[in-house]
């Protein structure tokens, strides 16, 4: 037995815990409240509850992986450090102007974020590189020394500097990082080129900022966390989970917090890729839908990335796990507007006060209201029994809605189902057409609590014919923190002209991010399988003004241009050879493989799956629907909906027309008929 | 009004059709070829009734506010030339599609959906094309006069035949443009798009059978048309006057008046724009033909609808209750042959002309005028390496929002060109070798004082090293009068350029048509501040402050207008009070809008009436004739206004005929052959 390695993951509701135990793949699972105000205490608690409950010590744990959202939560609340920000002169409103487009320019009530710095709190100095990395107007150390005095005697405790050009020559940046640490010692400062050396200056400020924002706060706490743990017992590595889906140790998630900011999100995904690779499925859109999101992503071989997500009010350009929000959740409040037609969202009734079934004080009804009155959900066994719902406050809530549309609560149910489907299908459509993914030919992976619950009816709706339920899908963001990779990003800002001299340059360029990055995975100091290098060029052909994305699997570039005009032409349909190409931005990317546990599901307990039947109203007519154990479910278990699963941590249900079975590995695998 | 479906499929089907619209905007971005639709998603995409209207159109990608397309000529012509399945339909002509294509560069295609061989609804298309021919590359420019200088005119045309190209008007098209490859792959996205469309439509039919889609169509549009109706009811019944103005003094044009009587009937809004000045020979006249609800001219009202109920149902329905009255020869409603290429310009103008008159119904829900530019400032430089002439975009300029009767303006950009994206200064230095932009910054005390401050404009200032660089900086506006402010607040500063500024070579310049720039000049520009909202005296003093020492108002200005005194980082109270009391006996009765002194003194020489009563005088000369005439005879009247004459109307008639007399001279006297027309 053991070693044992444990992944915990903090939500916004709840922290949920998986611990595999390494020689046999068996996982355990625990799911306790979140403690928004000091999140450690959750963790804390739920690993000692635990351990406690398999008998096992902190010293049996081989590896601790961790997610948190503090990161984004600092941001989105505004609770971070005040902070102060050095610019090159005539940049003051980098942050004010951000790149101008307002979210919502149809409506005049419409406002742009302010910004994590007040304007007063920004300062000019006399310094200028230009475009190629030459310095045009030296920089002036007696202006950042007057900049930093001002700055502190304003109360700021942290530092960011981002200067024009910093990825082309970053020494001013360090000249000024040396005078501001001298000046003001101890006090959290961060570069523009250290967190990210991309061209487009506000979006590298803006990485600064909030890297430097949140620093403080999230240094604190994985140093507070580690050595709570350590005193506890804890003797194994202590990893943090990054929003591109890998890992990094807790000492570097100190510096670099921003790579936490979609951590846990993007542990779900590659909990869901390695479930889909574990069973042969290459190409997966997962959905994760909990109370109060439902967020897709797709795989299709590997994951897909993005560069431009957001968190809360800012852009964030290092890599992440591309997730797409499509709705609420089960969160959604149902309403009618003043002509009596019946809305779902975009209004959440959140974690709190919940659903009106949660019985916390919410009285509007919500998606989770209408699955608990049409009996889907059964109120007595929500989390194994251990919270269980009102049912009572579900009618009452929808019967409201039901006094306006003339129909009763059940039916209103069905009906804020049917309409809070087509509202995802709305947002699902488009975003597929966004990834040039036909969802005919993918499965649907579901998991968090609600997911497991909506899937099929989404499935149906956007013509998915598989749909694949995890056996533990509420613990899929815990399972993705102990099967992810090492993973880091690198990137330079090349910009030249490709032609035959320049190819060598280019190749040059390139070993010099992956020793940057063969210098990362060893100072993480981790144990790994292997280590390999994913090699991307941002390309376009001289003048364009956008770029498109060129894998380079070769260590050999050479023959990089004929890989850009294909990529070129598989994408746009055409592409002209004899045109000149640039090569705008190069990226490594390291993933140094960690060993991964077996996943094995226990043998199922013993016992009659079938737990009964419940009458359920189905596209208006009332139905006896089947209902069965989850864990009680052997392999090659079949049955045809309509029907419904229940286990622990979510409920799965299956409308009519889908055949679902049981893997070996105890997924559910539902197929049209 | 009465809601023909069932309330629970509306929202069902609303969801579906919006997703349909959404996805072949998505299609079309991913597969356009063209800066345009790449860069400033100048493109749309739309689902169309039997009617001819917008039931779905996208909310997020490509131009969305286009809910007023009018697309029943286009119906009306396609039917005319048979449509079968497999057919798509193409056109760029504002004449021939009444007002569906706005200028040349909108290339439209539309492709009849159908079912057991009848149309069951149209999915439509459109692209702002890089270059469509014509007098200038890019096709667009304001100083062109007749419509036949920006491009190929292209009529209503079946461009797919039952799926088959139509290749003798694809050469012909692409013979007449300058960039036929690109052009020849936007029309493959946007084809792509409408098959994406024509699919997801037929899923639908599939799954809940043709009747009931048809019905669902017209569920939402009705439902669109009650939420509209139940929103502008609330608007006291009466006539709302408001006119604003155009710049086209560079043109000889002098100002272009935009004036509106909004007629407020029930649930329905009449915008009778017949006293708006006549068509302009450059290129800002708008091809609306009156149409009801017209996109270009309905955006002001959409806008205001979609603020008020953000979730409201998009398509059509909301412009039903937008009547327009606009006599032809209007520069709303020009003749076929009026240049159009620059109509955007005057969009903005007629969102603001709304607004103001809205403004007199709702005087607490709209807001100032904001900075009412949108230009995007080119720079043209010859390529050392190749020799070739490069021209790039160096930054959109807009200013700053109008202030909103609850809250400040927004500073930087304003509401009419909120879509755009500024370029990072690293992108224009590392693309344009010698081009140096040493300062992009908010313009400190530009906005329009107020209780509710208007937002600050924008300071670019760029240096230019290579030689023979030239700038050019289209739909430059607000350089001769401010924009408004309301409610006693102020108006924001004007527009300024200048070179060189703060050497003895300083210049001042104004808007500039074509500049050539000696290597080593600095060229400032300082874009508008939205209007101010609400007396300055007013303004919590703490927020006069936070201004203060965030560096947005000077020290001088937070004390001369707004009456506080900030020293050190303080208000001094005290002071404050005093220095408030002393403004408020000085000040000016205010009013419900702030125009400033310059276009206080231009109406003091051209009254309201005095400008109706010119329009009057030249409307029965032919079109051309129109123009000279008034062109000359307000040179002429300003001419005698300098020497201290008051204009008036005898004035206008006497200069009317003396300009006519000049040009019937080589006939000798009588006769009114001129009239006729043989100008």
């Amino acid at each position: 037995m053991g070693p044992y390695r444990l992944g915990v993951d903090i939500g916004s509701t709840f922290t949920d815990l998986v611990l595999i135990d390494e020689s046999t793949g068996r996982p355990s699972m625990l799911k306790v409240p979140t403690t928004p105000r000091d999140p450690a205490a959750a963790v804390r608690q739920g690993v000692q509850a635990l351990l406690a409950a398999e008998r096992l010590a902190f010293g049996d744990v081989s590896i601790f992986v961790h997610g948190t959202t503090l990161a984004l939560n600092t941001v989105i609340e505004r609770s971070g450090a005040q902070v102060g920000l050095i610019v090159t002169r005539g940049y003051r409103d980098l942050l004010e102007l951000r790149r101008l487009r307002l979210r919502d320019p149809q409506n005049f009530n419409a406002d742009r974020p302010s910004p994590l710095v007040p304007r007063r709190l920004v300062r000019e100095v006399s310094e200028r590189m230009l475009a190629d990395g030459s310095v045009y107007v030296p920089l002036n150390a007696g202006e950042v020394a007057i900049a930093a005095r001002d700055l502190e005697a304003e109360g700021c405790t942290a530092f960011a500097i981002c200067f024009l050009h910093a990825y082309a020559n970053s020494s001013h940046e360090q000249m000024a990082r040396t005078v501001v640490e001298e000046i003001c010692p101890g006090a959290y400062v961060c570069t523009s080129h250290e967190v990210w050396p991309q061209r487009r200056e506000y979006e590298r400020c803006s990485a600064a900022v909030i890297n430097t924002y949140v620093g403080g706060r999230l240094k604190s706490y994985f140093t507070r966390l580690e050595s709570e743990l350590r005193r506890l017992g804890l003797t194994a590595p202590l990893l943090s989970t990054k929003s591109n889906g890998g890992v990094m140790t807790a000492r570097t998630a100190g510096e670099r917090p921003i790579e936490t900011v979609f951590s846990g999100p993007a542990a779900g995904v590659i909990g869901a890729s390695y479930l889909a690779r574990m069973i042969g499925e290459e190409r997966v859109i997962t959905l994760d839908m909990g109370g109060t999101s439902a967020d897709v992503s797709v795989i299709n071989g590997g994951y897909t990335f993005s560069t431009d997500a957001s968190a809360g009010d800012f852009p964030i350009i290092l890599p992440a796990i591309d997730i797409s929000s499509i709705g609420a959740g089960g969160g959604s409040i149902a309403w009618t507007d003043a002509m009596g037609v019946l809305k779902v969202g975009p209004r959440s009734a959140g974690a709190s006060p919940g659903p009106a079934c949660y019985g916390q004080g919410g009285t509007e009804p919500t998606v989770t209201d209408a699955y608990v009155t049409l009996g889907i959900i059964d109120p007595d066994w929500f989390l194994g029994g251990t919270m269980p719902l009102k049912k009572g406050l579900a009618v009452d809530a929808l019967a409201t809605l039901g006094d306006v549309l003339g129909q009763t609560a059940q039916e209103v149910a069905w009906n804020v189902l049917q309409v809070a489907t087509a509202k995802m299908f709305a947002q699902f459509a488009p975003l597929m057409a966004r990834h040039g993914v036909d969802p005919r030919d993918y499965a649907i992976l579901a998991y968090g609590g609600a997911g497991p619950t909506h899937v099929f009816m989404l499935a149906r709706e956007v013509g998915v014919g598989k749909v694949i339920i995890p056996s533990l899908p509420g613990g899929l963001c815990a399972l993705g923190c102990l099967v992810a990779d090492l993973r880091a990003d690198f990137v330079h800002t090349w910009n030249r002209k490709l032609g035959p001299a320049s190819v060598a340059d280019l190749a040059e360029a390139f070993r010099d991010l992956e020793s940057q990055a063969h210098r990362w995975v060893a100072t993480e100091d981790f144990p790994v399988a292997a280590v390999r290098y994913e090699r991307t060029a941002e390309m376009r052909y001289a003048g364009q003004s956008f770029e498109l994305s060129v894998p380079l699997d070769e260590i050999d570039i050479s023959d990089i241009l004929v890989r850009f005009h294909a990529r070129y032409h598989a994408v746009y349909g055409y592409a002209d050879p004899d045109a000149p190409v640039e090569v705008v931005d190069i990226r490594v990317q390291v993933v140094g493989e960690t060993i991964k546990p077996q996943l094995q599901i226990p043998t199922r307990e013993g016992g009659p799956a079938l737990l009964g039947d419940r009458s359920i109203l189905f596209e208006g007519t009332p139905m006896r629907v089947p209902v069965f154990d989850r864990k009680r479910l052997t392999a090659g278990a079949a049955f045809s909906g309509p029907a419904i699963v229940e286990q622990y941590d979510s409920t799965t249900f299956v409308p009519p027309g889908f055949r679902v079975r049981t893997d070996h590995r105890g997924n559910l695998i539902g197929e049209v008929e | 009004m009465k809601l023909q479906s069932d309330r629970i499929l509306i929202e069902i089907f609303r969801n579906r059709f919006q997703a349909i619209a959404d996805e072949m905007a998505v299609v079309i971005l991913r597969t356009g070829h063209t800066v345009f639709v790449k860069e400033t998603g100048d493109f749309g995409a739309a689902l169309i009734s039997e009617s001819g209207e917008v039931f779905a159109a996208p909310v997020s990608v490509g131009v969305t506010i286009m809910v007023g397309l009018p697309m029943a000529e286009a119906l009306r012509r396609s039917r005319l030339l048979g449509e079968d399945e497999g057919d798509v339909f193409i056109a760029n002509d504002p004449h021939l599609t009444r007002g569906m294509a706005t200028h040349l560069s909108d290339i439209f295609l539309w492709k009849p959906i159908f079912h057991e061989g009848k149309p069951v609804c149209y999915a439509v298309a459109f692209i702002h094309s890089s270059d469509i021919g014509g007098r200038v590359a890019g096709s667009i420019a304001p100083s062109n006069y007749e419509i036949f200088q920006e491009g190929l005119r292209i009529p209503p045309t079946k461009f797919l035949e039952r799926g088959e190209v139509n290749r003798e008007f694809l050469e012909l098209f692409l013979l007449n443009v300058r960039i036929p490859e690109q052009n020849w792959g936007d029309l493959k996205a946007l084809l792509t798009g409408l098959s994406t469309a024509e699919r997801r439509i037929k899923d639908l039919i599939t799954r809940y059978g043709a009747a009931a889609v048809q019905d669902r169509i017209r569920g939402v549009l009705d439902y669109a048309e009650a939420e509209a109706r139940a929103i502008i009811t609330r608007v006291p019944d009466g006539t709302y006057t408001f006119w604003d103005y155009m710049e086209g003094d560079q043109f000889g044009g002098g100002v272009v008046r935009i004036k509106l009587h909004l007629r407020v009937e029930g649930s329905d809004l009449h915008l009778d724009f017949s006293e708006t000045d006549p068509q302009v020979r450059f290129a800002i006249n708008m091809p609306t033909y009156s149409q009801r609800g017209h996109w270009m001219v309905a955006f002001g009202v959409v806008n205001w609808l979609r603020t008020t109920a953000p979730g409201i149902t998009y398509n059509a329905g909301l412009v039903r209750p937008v009547h327009l009255h606009i006599p032809e020869g209007n520069l709303l409603n020009p003749d076929e042959r009026a240049a159009v290429g620059v109509r955007a310009a005057t969009m903005f103008r007629i969102a603001d002309t709304i607004s103001g008159a809205l403004a007199q119904a709702l005087p607490e829900e709209i807001p100032a005028a904001g900075s009412g530019q949108g230009s995007i400032l080119l720079i043209s430089t010859p390529d050392p390496a190749t020799g070739k002439t490069r021209v790039s975009v160096v930054q959109p300029l807009a200013g700053g929002s109008g202030a909103r009767p609850t809250k400040d303006g927004i500073d930087g950009i304003d509401f009419l060109m909120g879509y755009l994206r500024n370029i990072p200064t690293e992108v224009i230095e590392a693309e344009m070798s010698g081009v140096l932009v040493l300062g992009y910054a908010l313009r400190q005390d530009s906005a329009g004082p107020g209780r509710w401050r208007g937002g600050t404009g924008i300071e670019l200032e760029l240096q230019v090293f290579p030689p023979y660089a030239t700038i050019t900086n289209r739909g430059m506006e607000r350089y001769i009068f401010r924009p408004w402010g309301r409610m006693d607040g102020a108006p924001g500063e004007k527009g300024r350029t200048s070179l060189n500024p703060g050497t003895e070579r300083e210049q001042d310049i104004g808007k500039i048509d074509v500049l050539s720039l000696e290597p080593g000049d600095v060229l400032y520009l300082a874009t508008q501040g939205g209007g101010g909202y609400g007396n300055p005296l007013d303004r919590d003093p703490d927020r006069v402050r936070e201004d203060v020492i965030n560096g947005l108002v000077s020290t001088a200005q937070a004390g001369d207008v707004y009456g506080v005194i900030v020293q050190n980082g303080n208000v001094n109270e005290a002071a404050t009070v005093r220095e408030r009391v002393i403004l408020r006996r000085q000040q000016l009765p205010g009013g419900a809008f702030g125009f400033g002194p310059e276009r206080l003194a231009y109406e003091e020489r051209w009254p309201d009436t005095l400008q109706t009563a010119l329009n009057e005088a030249v409307a029965p000369y032919p079109v051309p004739l129109r123009s000279f005439l008034r062109d000359r005879t307000v040179r002429l009247a300003e001419a005698r206004a300098e020497r201290g004459e008051k204009i008036s109307v005898r004035m206008l008639q006497e200069l009317i005929a003396e300009v006519r007399r000049s040009l019937t001279q080589h006939r000798g006297t009588g006769g009114d052959a001129a009239q006729r027309g043989s100008c």
